[in-house]
Parts: C-alpha cells; structure tokens; sequence
C-alpha cells in the first residue's frame, strides 16, 4: 500500500490515490481532482454533515453504505465512489429537497451567478420540481445588524454562519431556532449580530440568504473584477480580493491565505472600501488659503512645495509611511534622506514600539507558530480591538488546547478561551511582571504554563499610555523560557514595511542600524548623500518643530493630531511648521497643511508591504485613482525633480528592484515572485542564506513602577474616529459609545452611577459618561482612544477625576 | 452588577443555585433554569432566556436556540391549565381526534391556542406515553388516561369551576379517567402548581422537595 | 413461561413497590451489597457480560459488550439512562419508574460500580413528571440510607445521580442527541463514530442505557448472568416488558419470555381485538417498525432475531394493534406526522422528506390525491432511506427520518389497493 508513512493510498472511482492520512475523504477527493458537491461543509470548520449532499458509497465488511465524505476520514485501501447511482439520485434527492423551500428568486438575488445552490442545482439536480405545495415564508430580508440582511426563505439551513459565530469567532449571536421543518437561523430579539466578523457569514453563505447591506444590489457577480491583494487595515494583512465594478471597488472577499487569515476577514477588513468613494476624498492638488484650501495643478502645488522645502535647507522632517506601500515608504525614506537631507523621519507616532525591536526582534515568531504552540502569552493590546484576525487564529490554537496566558488591565476578547487571566493596573506592569517571572502567588500557575514546550509571546502596548519599552521587557522574560518566539504587535497597516524601509531615526532600509558604515556607503552610493547621525523621532519632531527649530514637515499618511499620544503638541507643530501632505484626506491633521497633495489607495495602486511576522505581498490594482490622485511615490518623485534631484522612481518595479537590492533584509526578492504559486501567500523576510541584518535580542530596560491613581487605560477600539472608519458610512456608525469606565468600586467610592458624568485631565480635558466595568483593574479608567470625544484626552499615566454634579442636585 | 434573577423569589433562587451545582458543566443547567424561569414569568419570556443566559455564560441567542428547540417550552403566553391531546397513532386508534374536538369545544379554545383569561390552552401533542391508556390527555402534565370525548369535557368544565390550585392527576384519572396504561399503586400526594412539569426543583405543588442532588 | 423480574414487586405490592422500605424488605439492595461486599468491578461487569443482556432501548445491542467498548484509560466516565421514552406505543419505563423506582436506582449503583463511574445521569423525558418524582425520591431515599453518596455502604464507592427533565423532543431518545440535550444544547443527534463510550457526555467515555436495561441488572448480579441467559430463547434471552395499546382488548405492559408467537401475544396476553373485530395489521416494536399483518406473521416468534429475519424489529417493546375498521392511510399519516414533528431537522432529507411525504399521504387521504402520488411518495422515502430495504439504508445522520418510510413502505406493501381506492376516489369526486 502507500510508501510514505503520512499518506495512505484510497481507490476513488476505481483510481488508485494517495491522499494524506488523517484527511477527510471530501478534501482528499477534491484535493485528487474528485470534486465532491457539498454545501455545509468547510474546510475551516470541523464537519457537521448536515446537508447531506456529500454523500459517497464505500466499501465495508458489510457490503456499500452511504456515508457522507465530509465527516469520514480516509483509510488505507478504503475503496470510494462519487458517482455511483445511488450516489447521483441521492445528491439529486438533496437538492430536490433543498428546493422545496428555496425561493426561485436567483435573477434578483445577489448571490445569483455565485451560488453554490444554483450551481450544483445545474450539476446534479434533477430536473423538475415535484413538490406541488405552498413554500415556506417569511417576511424578506430582515436586517440582523448594521452590515447584514437577512433572508430566511432563501437558507438552506446548513449551519456555516452560526458555527462561524461559535467555533471560530466566539461570538454566538446568531443561531437556529426551532426545530425540524420549522427551522431557521436568526438573532435574539433585540440583540443585533454585533459581531466584528459578521461578514465572514456572508461570504461563506452558499445560498443568498446573508447577503451585506453596504453590497447589497451594488453590482452582479458577473460584471466584478477582482484582482488579489491584502487588507492593509492592520498589520496582520489577510489576504483579499478587491472586486470592482465600473471602477469602483464594491465588495472585498477574504481569500484563504494558510499562514495568515485562513479565509476569514474583519469587518473594517471587508467594507473599509468604502472610504475610497467618499465625497470628500482630495482628488486634486490643494494650496492653503486663509481658512480653506484652493484647488491648485500639480506644478503650481509642487512648486511650491519644493521652494519652501529647498528654502530650510535640513530643517526638515519626515512623519508617516506607515499606511503606504514598501515603494512609497522606501522613496519617502530615499527623498527624506537622500534629497532633503534630513535625518529626522518616523513613521510610528510613538504610539507604537522602539524601531529595531519591532523590525529585528530576534527569535520572531510567525502567526503559524501558534497553531503548534503549546503555551501563548499574550501581553498586549486587546486582539480583537486591535488585530482581529490574528485574535482569531490565537483563539483557534487556545481552543486546540494551546494554554493562554492573557495580561491585561482589562476583560480581552480572548478571556473565555484563556487557561489564565491576569489583571494589572497599568504602571505597575514593570512590578507585575517581575512576579510573574518569579512566579510568585497566584501567578505560579501562570508561570508554569509558559515553563513547559513552545511558547509564542505576543507583545504589544496593551494602551497607549503604557510606555513601548515594557513589551521588551516582556520579550526578555519570554526568551528566559525554553523555546519562545515573539511577534510583535503594532496595529497601523504597513507599519513593519515602513520600518523596513528606514523610516526611523535608528534604521536604515533593509533592517539596517542607521551607524552601520558599511550600509551607509552603499546607500550613499546610490542616493548621493546621507545626512550624519541619529535624528529625531516623532515627538522630539513635533516638540522641534511647535518650537520653531524645525521649518517644515513633510506627512505622508499620518494624522499626529489623531494618533500622537499628544495631540496638543502636535496641533502646535502643524500650525506652526510649513507642513506638505500626501494624504486621502483633509483631516485634523492635514488641515494644517500648506499644501494637500492627492494620493491613490487601496486597489488603485501596486505594490508590496510587509506583515508584523515580515511577511511581504503585493497589492494589486483593480481601479484607476480618482480624479488626479497619483502614488506617492510618483508624487514624491516630482517633488525631488523640483528640488533638482532625480530619485528615478518611474515605476513601480524599478523602485521595488532598488530596494531589493539596497535593503538587506530584502535581499534576493523578485517582484514577479508574488505571482507564482510558491510566493501567492507572501515571503517571509529575510530570505536563507542573505546577508544577515540586524537582529534584535529584547532586553529589559528596567522600567520604573509608575502607580499613580487612577490609572489611564487608553486603548484603541476597532472602530474609532481614525480617518478611514470615518469615511466608511456603514462602519462609522458602528463605533463604541465615548465614555470613562471605572470599576465599580472606584465608582462608589467617587459615588457615580453609571450614566453619571465625569472630568477627566489628562493632556487636554474631556467630559464622558461614566460605564461600570467590574473586568477593569481597579484603581484604573479605561478610555477608548480616538473617539471624537476622547481624542483631546492624550496618553498620560494618571489623570484626574472630577464629577460633573448637575447644577442644584 | 446585581443577579439578574434578584427579583426572582428567594425561594427560586435557591433553586437555581442548586440546580448550576448538580452539574459538571453550567451550561447543562439551561433546560432546567428554562423551566424554573417559565414558573416565575408563566412561560419562557424573552426576560427568562436573557436570564437564564446571564446564569450559564451563553448568550441569549443559545439559550433561544435551545428553549425553540422544545416543544415543552412554552414561548407564548399560556393558560393555568395547559390541556394537552395526546393524538399519536394509539390515542389516535382509540379515538383521540373526538376527544380533541370535545376539549375545544368545552374550553372554547382551539388547539394551539390560549384564552384571553388565560385560564385554558389548548394543544395537541405527539405520544406522552399513555399508549395503554389511550386516548389520553395531560392537564400540566399530570396524566387522565383512558378518557372520552364526554368525559375530557367534563374535566375542562371542572377545571374551570373548580380552579383547583394544585393539579393532581389521580383525583383527576378517579373523576374523569377510565382504564389507564397500567395500575397506578399507591396515590400519589403532588401535583402540578403551573403549566410546568411538577418535578422536584420546577414546579411541583411541595416546593422545595426533592431535586436537591 | 410466567417468570417475573422486573415486575414481580410490584405486581405482588401494588400499594408500595416504589418505597425503599418495600424495596429493602423484597430483598432490594442485597445484589448491591453482594458486589460492593465480595465482588470486583469487573466481576460485576462479567456477569452482565454472561447475562448475553441486551439492550432494551430499541436496537437490542449486547449490554456486556458496548459496556466493553469503553477505554481503558480514560476518566472520568459516565452512566447515563435512557428514559426519554417517546415512541408512539412505548410506555414500559414509565412503569418501571413510578412502580419500581430503586430497582433502577440499584441497577445505576452496580453499573456505575462495574463501570468506574462516579457520576450518573438519568434523562427522563419531560412529559413523565409523575415517574421523575417517584424517581427522585428514590434517589433520595437512596441518599439517606447510603446506597448513593460518598463511601457507599462503607465500600468507598461513590457515585452522584442526577436526574434530567427533557422538555419535549422524542429524538432526544437517540443516545448522541440525548447527549447534547444534558449538556444543554439542542438535542441533535451527533455524527458517529465516535460513539458514546469513546466520546460522549462533555466528550468523556460515556455508556447510555435505557431504563429497563439498567433495571434488570440487580436480578442479574443477585442470580448470576448464566441464570439470566438461561431465561427463553438463546439470543433473546431473560424477559422483557412489552407495550400493548391499540385494538386490544388488554392493553397494558406485560412481561414476558421471548419466544412466543405473535399470536399468543396479541390474542392470549391481549385478550384479542375488542368487540370481536378482525386483526389488520400491528406494527411490531413501535412507531419506526413496519409492520406486520396476520396473513404473514401471526406465527411468526417473538424474537429478536426472527422479527428482523420478517422484516421489521422488536425495537422498544411497543407492539400497535390495527382492527379492521382501520383507514390504514390515516394511520400512516398520523405516524409520518409524528416523525416530521420530531426530526431534529439537521438532515435536509429527514427535514423537507418528513414532511413532504405527510403532506402526500395528507393529500390523499383528503381526496386530494393524484395517481402519480403513489411513485412520487415512494420516491420521496426511497431519496431518505435508498432501497427501501430493512434494516434501512440511511441518506441522514440517525434513523429517525429513514423510520418515517416504514409506515409507508409498511401500506404500499399490504394495502396498496387501498391507497390506490382512495386517489381514485378523490379523482372521481374532485
Ligand atoms: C430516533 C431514536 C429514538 C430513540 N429513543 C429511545 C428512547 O426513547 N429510549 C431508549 O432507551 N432508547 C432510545 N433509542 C435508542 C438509543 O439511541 C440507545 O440505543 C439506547 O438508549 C441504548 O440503550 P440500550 O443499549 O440499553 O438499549 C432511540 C434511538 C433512536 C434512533
Ligand atoms: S435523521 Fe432527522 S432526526 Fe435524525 S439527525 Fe437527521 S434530521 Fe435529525
Ligand atoms: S458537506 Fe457533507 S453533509 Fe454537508
């Protein structure tokens, strides 16, 4: 029989296969070229066979018996037919009956044309319906939450959605009701399918019964154009297909990428679309005038943009990069440095985690090193806020039986699967993890669980008012443990791909220290010049330029007043400085600007970035850029013309090719790579066998206890006020209510009520209602960062509370 | 944060504490906290599921999945006295469909439905294992085996003029019952205080007995 | 052939076979003492192994040896009691718990002692408030006087009983859906294998049990498993309650020695079809079995094995009689019915299939029938159970939607000129 120990050989149809042992006979047929129809089954989901349309006779002791192929696991000399009469009218008998209720509604539905059902109706149904009664019904589509409808007569109740909802996303909110004929699948009342992943039910619906209000009657499956590319929401980077119609992209599919998403997407993954057809999209060049902007040519804007920037010599710095492309990021990086000659550039907002740890740390963990992890600490932001798609592969392995440790100030999505919850107050994180290094207490058993097999430490700020180096302190206690690995957690799109490319006053492309001579030469070779030293990061640039020593900014991307800790220094420094940004938008940011120059996004643009695990992809295009808007780096390219430079980005191959070749940890990349098979799921970086660049051992700084009280928990919500939730009509509305949560015994001892309304002092003032949250660490008050209502806030350790008493009570 | 059942009497919260204990796993203590829910609201009301969700961790949409899937969880309104047909194949040779007939018509209450009193709801349901005694009905649950379609009529008037507080099913089977499946021994003293089964912690007319294992 | 075992208590104590005091003073508890006093667990375990028990829950599969299947490593297992009871004719555990309640109890404590478990369930369907109250106090009782608890009988044996109400859905019966249902969940039933006592009850080692399997398991470690066997035909051994309802003029449940003819059984134990009618037809072992009529099976023995060899089963013990009066589509309507209300609709052929095929026999029984029904209804039950064969092939999870084909296959077969008299007559008169 099978020579290999990991495949057994099966006889399907009478030809004799070796599939892999374990496998489930549907995915070893499909896998060997056998196509077995299905509708519940899902190759990401454990087998229910509900549906019954996989039906298959095998061979037993006992003569053929029909089984179903999705729960069946192969044998070695199992002997297998797919279409064997039986086989046919029983497939026929299903659909027969799977049609009986089904409305014939396929010209107006929108899965027409993508249906499983209709499709496998051609293939193997039968011919006529002879069902001769009344069909089920219900009232059409019903809403169940903001971004899904729901159609009832069209369900075909095999049970994909509500165990989406249970088994991978662990929301269960939406499930069948009643029983036998009388089943269908539905909400509580009044409890409104909330999920952050609710469109993942939607795609995998095989019939049009879920379909996505933001999509819904947009277009027809026929007339999409899709090209493959990755969500740049967050750093995880699942994989998408960006489908258009008409040149504007309406719908985003999730694709299964195996080491990353697997399938699955975000919410703000899938409709982020949206924000690319906003009305308020800034689509030709614009120039200040007094209170507004006017709309200006290219040449008049980068004119004038590249006088003043030529005009302050270096005094000139470099924020962002963070949201675009590794092209963009690299010829910022090159025009910064190169062209302009400054050495002060960062594309974090010191928000996020010191440059060489997040670029090199050194043992790295992939996102697949969980799935055999025995052990997952996770001491970061709340997953499911931040990096949800990742929080659903963390909750994969903890169900597989991964032990969890969480730490955090509060309950985290990923608290019901956690084998230990740990609650702190933050600034006293340097205190707690010393303990739990030690083991000590209530922390023992924790400590024993990350003492034993493979441990994959996820390290992260778990808010923004915690300072970054804790989670290298974290990563040192990690790597004191057997055999860790860490990925590090920041959230902002291609933030690793911008680092990468040396937008940080430490690193030089490439995974590079900014002193390393050797690299310095090479660059310098190719760039012209290099300015000497280490120059600034965020907010000593902000600082520089609210104090007048730095003249100009250049933003590419970046909205500081929204996403620096401080956003009162950072109105200072925009109002203050000659500020040139490349931008979607007019945001509170780039209202500062002198001049607004317009740039393509998502699916209008190619190119590549690179995941948190420094996995790197391309993005393709699929619309043309609205209006004038160009790619940065084009715009970037005629900004150093006119400042007499030639930066020799005329495309965008050429300019991955540069980089290829000029940053180390890049080494060895091709662009065609990404199109064929080995390289369609990404290649980490760096390749084998490439000149090693820098590599990162955490170590721990020694952070001082800061215990303060109360407490400020400023931590990010999926959908807050950021620019691109805000010109996404169907996910603006779906941000969490501003307020200050208290534990409820701070509460009473401050006598607030929920609903109560509260002061609070941080950097600037703010006034929210008061939540009660017995989860939180007491002595501590969360605030969701970047509310409309929260942003004045800023990230300080402690802030001060008063109670708003309503005037005479 | 308050129990979400701190306004159900003291006497059912204890209930509902012991019956979370007789279980490895919380989440088994929803059929029966759907039962004990049903007793304090009448029938198993939006309220009850979110309570019942409160108490087991799951959310409401879990336990509405699980409380539709049976038939003996009443989600609309019902009666005092829950008249229940048997009309399976047994009961159905014996005649079950006439004394069907004859309950609606002495209750003025179709099958499936309650009146607006609230004192009678009407069903037919599939076999209660009173195949013997056919045809058969339940009032709360309590068997009259062995009935006719003048008899079964009879009992609903009684119900209505009586209002027994307590209903018990041999004062019933003596009154209005004939043969039933099997000799019934000795009498037995509970019997059901609401359209719930009267089982030890759900809705037997001793509270407090039994069930406390 | 009059030999009692589970019934001579309370046949002999009408007034209190359900107390404990009765139960002890009948030499209740005595097997319990013998095993826990002077025999091994897996003593205990051979002797209903050498009992060639079987089931009694409908399939009829050897107790000794599923108790068997259950492995070696694994804890903690679990005991649970099938006393769901809903078949349409079955009404035999019902008895057994309002009338003899500790003899099941003993019956958990042995088991559970031969088996190793601590914890035991008894899922009693929620229609059967009455036998779950006499069971409980049993169980209390039980508590009381130190045959349940911690250090049983100073054995240091413990064991905890709890017993479940369902709440009105006859699949629950089905072992794997009854699983679910304790554990809160919908009663679905589950794929198998893995089967129960592999995985079963929070996917721990789990043996299901009906109720009068378990209650026949104190005679049987008090007399030893070879006298057991002993008892009646070799593969149908000991005796076992039978449901009689329908045209009977003594319904009821009796105990009985396999091995009689069906003859004797409806007309000697039922005392004959009621006001001297014809027998029509009986459905054998509940609602799933097809049926049988006189012509073909009067003689036809009470086994097991020689109801399968006939084409049907002994399933639960619920035998249904139909005199000739009978309109045996309205009989095969009221049944497919019931299974249509009862699938736990997973299945898309037992869900649409089910209740499709009730509104066919519907149609026609209300002259709304077309003579292209007959095919179509046997099209529709051979797209569930394909074949139309027994014991059936199944295009579904459980047997559930396939037991809704045999009343049908049950009328095409002895009283297709009857359906067909009925369409005809529709047609004639629509
Ligand atoms: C649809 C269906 C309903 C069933 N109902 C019952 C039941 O009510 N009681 C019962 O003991 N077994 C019932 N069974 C059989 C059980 O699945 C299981 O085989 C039995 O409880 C095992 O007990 P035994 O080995 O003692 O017979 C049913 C099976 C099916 C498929
Ligand atoms: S056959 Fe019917 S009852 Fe059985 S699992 Fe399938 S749908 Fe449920
Ligand atoms: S795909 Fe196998 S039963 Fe649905």
């Amino acid at each position: 029989m099978a020579d290999a120990p990991d495949q057994v050989s099966i006889t399907l149809d009478g030809r004799v296969v070796e599939v892999p042992r374990g496998a489930l006979l549907i995915a070893a047929a499909i896998e060997a070229g056998t196509y077995i129809p299905h509708f519940c089954w899902h190759p990401r989901m454990k087998p229910v066979g509900m549906c019954r349309m996989c039906l298959v006779e095998i061979d037993t002791p006992r003569g053929k018996m029909l089984t179903t192929s999705c729960t069946t696991p192969v044998a070695d000399g199992m002997v297998v037919e797919t279409s064997s009469p039986v086989v046919k009218k029983a497939q026929e008998g299903v659909i027969e009956f799977l049609l009986i209720n089904h409305p014939l509604d396929c010209p107006v539905c929108d899965k027409g044309g993508e249906c499983p059902l209709q499709d496998q109706t051609l293939a193997y149904g039968p011919g006529d319906g002879r069902f001769v009664e009344e069909k089920r019904h219900y009232p059409k589509p019903i809403p169940i939450s903001d971004l899904v409808a729901l159609d009832r007569e069209r369900c075909i109740l095999c049970a994909r959605c509500t165990r989406f909802s249970e088994e991978i996303s662990g929301d269960p909110l939406i499930e069948f009701v009643d029983r036998g004929n009388h089943v269908e699948v539905n909400t509580f009342p009044n409890h409104p399918f909330t999920s952050y992943f609710s469109g993942n039910t939607v795609q995998i619906c095989p019939v049009g019964a879920l379909t996505a209000r933001p999509y819904r009657f947009r277009a027809r499956p026929w007339d999409l154009e899709a090209v493959e590319a990755v969500s740049t929401v967050d750093s995880v980077h699942s994989k998408v297909s960006l489908e258009a119609s008409m040149n504007e992209i309406v719908r985003i599919s999730g694709v299964d990428c195996d080491p990353t998403n697997q399938g699955w997407l975000s919410d703000k993954d899938r409709f982020v679309y949206e924000h690319l057809l906003a009305d308020d999209r800034v689509v030709v060049p614009l120039i200040a005038n007094g209170d507004g902007f006017r709309e200006a040519s290219w040449g008049e804007a980068v004119g004038l943009a590249a006088s003043r920037l030529a005009d302050l010599g270096g005094a000139v710095a470099g924020l962002g990069g963070a949201r675009s492309t590794n092209e963009d990021a690299y010829v910022f990086s090159r025009f910064l440095r190169g062209v302009v000659g400054t050495p002060h550039l960062d594309a974090q907002l010191d928000d996020g985690l010191a440059p060489e740890f997040a670029a090199a740390v050194e043992p790295r963990a992939l996102i697949d090193d969980l799935d055999d992890a025995d052990a997952i600490l996770l001491w970061g932001p709340d997953l499911k806020e931040e990096l949800p798609v990742l929080y659903l592969r963390v909750r994969k392995a903890a169900t597989a039986g991964a032990k969890l440790v969480v730490v955090h100030p509060r309950r985290t999505g990923l608290d019901d699967v956690a084998a230990h919850t740990i609650r702190y107050r933050p600034g006293e994180g340097p205190a707690l993890l010393r303990r739990l290094a030690a083991g000590e207490g209530d922390l023992a058993e924790a400590r024993d669980a990350l003492g034993a097999g493979k441990v994959v430490a996820l390290v992260g700020r778990p808010g923004l008012a915690e300072p970054a180096e804790l989670a290298e302190a974290v990563a040192a206690f990690a790597l004191t443990l057997d055999d860790a690995r860490i990925l590090p957690l920041v959230r902002r799109g291609n933030v690793f791909g911008a680092l990468d490319m040396g937008l940080a006053p430490t690193l030089l492309p490439g995974r590079v220290s900014v002193d390393d001579a050797e690299r310095r030469r090479a660059l310098a070779a190719r760039w012209g010049s290099l300015p000497d030293g280490v120059g600034m990061g965020a907010t000593d640039i902000l600082e520089a330029a609210a104090s007048g020593r730095i003249g100009a900014l250049v933003l590419l991307g970046v909205d500081p007043v929204r996403d620096h800790p401080r956003p009162d220094l950072a109105r200072r420094a925009l109002e203050r400085a000659f500020v040139v940004a490349l931008d979607l938008f007019v945001t509170d940011s780039t209202r500062h600007a002198d001049v607004v120059l317009p740039v393509a996004g998502l699916g209008e643009i190619q190119g590549t970035v690179t995941n948190l695990e420094g996995r790197v992809q391309k993005l393709n295009r699929v619309v043309p850029p609205p209006g004038q808007a160009r790619p940065a780096w084009s715009i970037l390219d005629d900004l150093a013309a006119a400042l007499g430079s030639e930066l020799e980005a005329d495309a965008v191959e050429k300019i991955f090719e540069e980089l290829a070749t000029l940053a180390p940890a890049y080494e060895g990349l091709t662009w065609d790579r990404f199109d064929w098979a080995e390289g369609r799921d990404g290649v980490v970086v760096p390749l084998e066998g490439v000149t090693p660049p820098l590599r990162h051992v955490p170590s721990d700084p020694g952070l001082a206890v800061v215990s303060e009280r109360p407490a400020l928990h400023l931590a990010r919500v999926l959908y807050d006020d950021g620019v691109l939730v805000r010109h996404c009509p169907s996910l603006a509305s779906l941000a969490p209510e501003a307020a200050a949560h208290l534990h409820p015994r701070d509460a009473s001892v401050l006598a607030v009520r929920e609903g109560d309304r509260v002061r609070l002092e941080g950097v600037g003032v703010v006034e929210l209602p008061v939540v009660l949250d017995p989860t939180l660490a007491e002595g501590t008050v969360y605030v969701p960062f970047n509310l409309a209502e929260t942003a004045a806030l800023g990230a300080v350790p402690s802030v001060r509370i008063d109670v708003v008493r309503e005037a005479g009570s | 944060m308050s129990s979400p059942i701190a306004h159900w009497d003291p006497e059912y919260q204890r209930r509902a504490a012991t019956i979370v204990e007789r279980y490895p796993d919380v989440r088994s203590a929803v059929m029966p906290l759907l039962y004990l829910a049903s007793l304090h609201h009448g029938h198993v009301t939006e309220e009850a599921m979110e309570e019942v969700a409160a108490l087991t961790g799951l959310t409401a949409a879990q336990v509405q999945s699980v409380a539709s899937f049976y038939t003996m969880y009443k989600r609309e309104r019902v009666g005092r006295y829950l008249v229940s047909v048997c009309t399976s194949i047994s009961c159905f040779l014996r005649g079950a469909d006439e004394v069907l007939a004859a309950v609606e018509g002495a209750t003025g209450v179709v099958d499936g439905e309650t009146d607006d009193e609230g004192l009678f709801t009407v069903e037919h349901v599939e076999c209660i294992g009173a195949c013997g005694g056919a045809p058969a009905l339940q009032v709360n649950y309590e068997f009259v085996e062995g009935v006719t379609p003048a008899k079964a009529a009879e009992l609903c008037r009684w119900l209505r003029d009586a209002r027994p507080e307590v209903v018990l099913g041999d004062e019933m089977q003596l009154l209005f019952g004939g043969r039933p499946s099997f000799d019934p021994g000795a009498p037995e003293p509970e019997g059901a205080i609401a359209p719930v089964p009267a089982f030890g912690p759900y809705g037997s007319a001793r509270p407090g007995t039994g069930g406390g294992r | 052939m009059t030999e009692r075992i589970l019934t001579a208590r309370m046949e002999a104590h009408p007034a209190d076979s359900h107390t404990l005091a009765r139960y002890e003073a009948t030499g209740g508890y005595t097997a319990l003492r013998k095993a826990l006093g002077e025999m091994s667990p897996a003593d205990v375990a051979a002797e209903v192994k050498a009992s060639n028990l079987r089931g009694r829950g409908g399939a009829g599969f050897p107790t000794g040896v599923k108790w068997g299947f259950l492995p070696e490593d694994l804890r903690p297992r679990y005991l649970v009691v099938n006393a769901d009871e809903s078949e349409p004719g079955t009404f035999k555990d019902r008895i057994l718990l309002e009338r003899d309640p500790h003899q099941l109890v003993e019956g958990i404590a042995l088991a559970s002692y031969a088996l190793d478990v601590h914890h035991a369930f008894v899922y009693v369907r929620g229609e059967y408030p009455k036998p779950a109250r006499r069971l409980q106090r049993a169980v209390d009782e039980a508590y009381e006087a130190g045959y349940l608890g911690t250090n049983i009988l100073g054995s240091g044996f413990d064991l905890e009983v709890t017993i479940h109400l369902g709440a009105g859905a006859y699949i629950c019966g089905e072992e794997t859906a009854l699983l679910n249902s304790l554990e809160g969940r919908r009663g679905e039933p589950r794929i198998k294998p893995p089967f129960p006592a592999v995985a079963g009850l929070y996917a721990k080692p789990t043996i299901v049990n009906n109720v009068e399997t378990i209650s026949t398991v104190p005679w049987i470690v008090a007399h030893g498993g070879r006298a057991y066997a002993a008892i009646g035909p070799e593969r149908s051994c000991g005796t076992r309650l039978f449901s009689l309802s329908g045209h009977v003029n003594r319904p009821g449940d009796y105990e009985i020695v396999m091995g009689m003819t069906w003859r004797d059984l409806i007309f000697d134990v039922g005392g004959g079809i009621p006001d001297g009618k014809a027998l029509k037809a009986w459905i054998p072992g509940g609602a799933s079995a097809p049926w049988f009529v006189p012509d073909e099976h009067l003689d036809t023995f009470v086994t097991i094995d020689d109801c399968a060899a006939a084409g049907s089963m002994l399933g639960s013990g619920a035998v249904v009689v139909m005199d000739e009066t009978t309109d045996v589509v309205a009989a095969a309507h009221r049944i497919v019915k019931f299974f249509a209300h009862e699938s736990c609709g997973q299945c898309t052929p037992c869900r649409e299939g089910t209740t499709w095929m009730e509104r066919i026999l519907w149609r026609i029984l209300h002259g709304e029938g077309r003579p292209a029904d007959l095919d179509l209804l046997l099209d529709v039950a051979d797209n569930i159970s394909p074949g139309l064969r027994w014991p059936p092939a199944m295009t579904t999870i459980c047997p559930l939607g396939p037991s809704a084909v045999s009343p049908i296959t049950s009328i095409m077969r002895y009283f297709r000129d009857e359906v067909e008299a009925k369409i005809t007559r529709g047609a004639t008169v629509g």
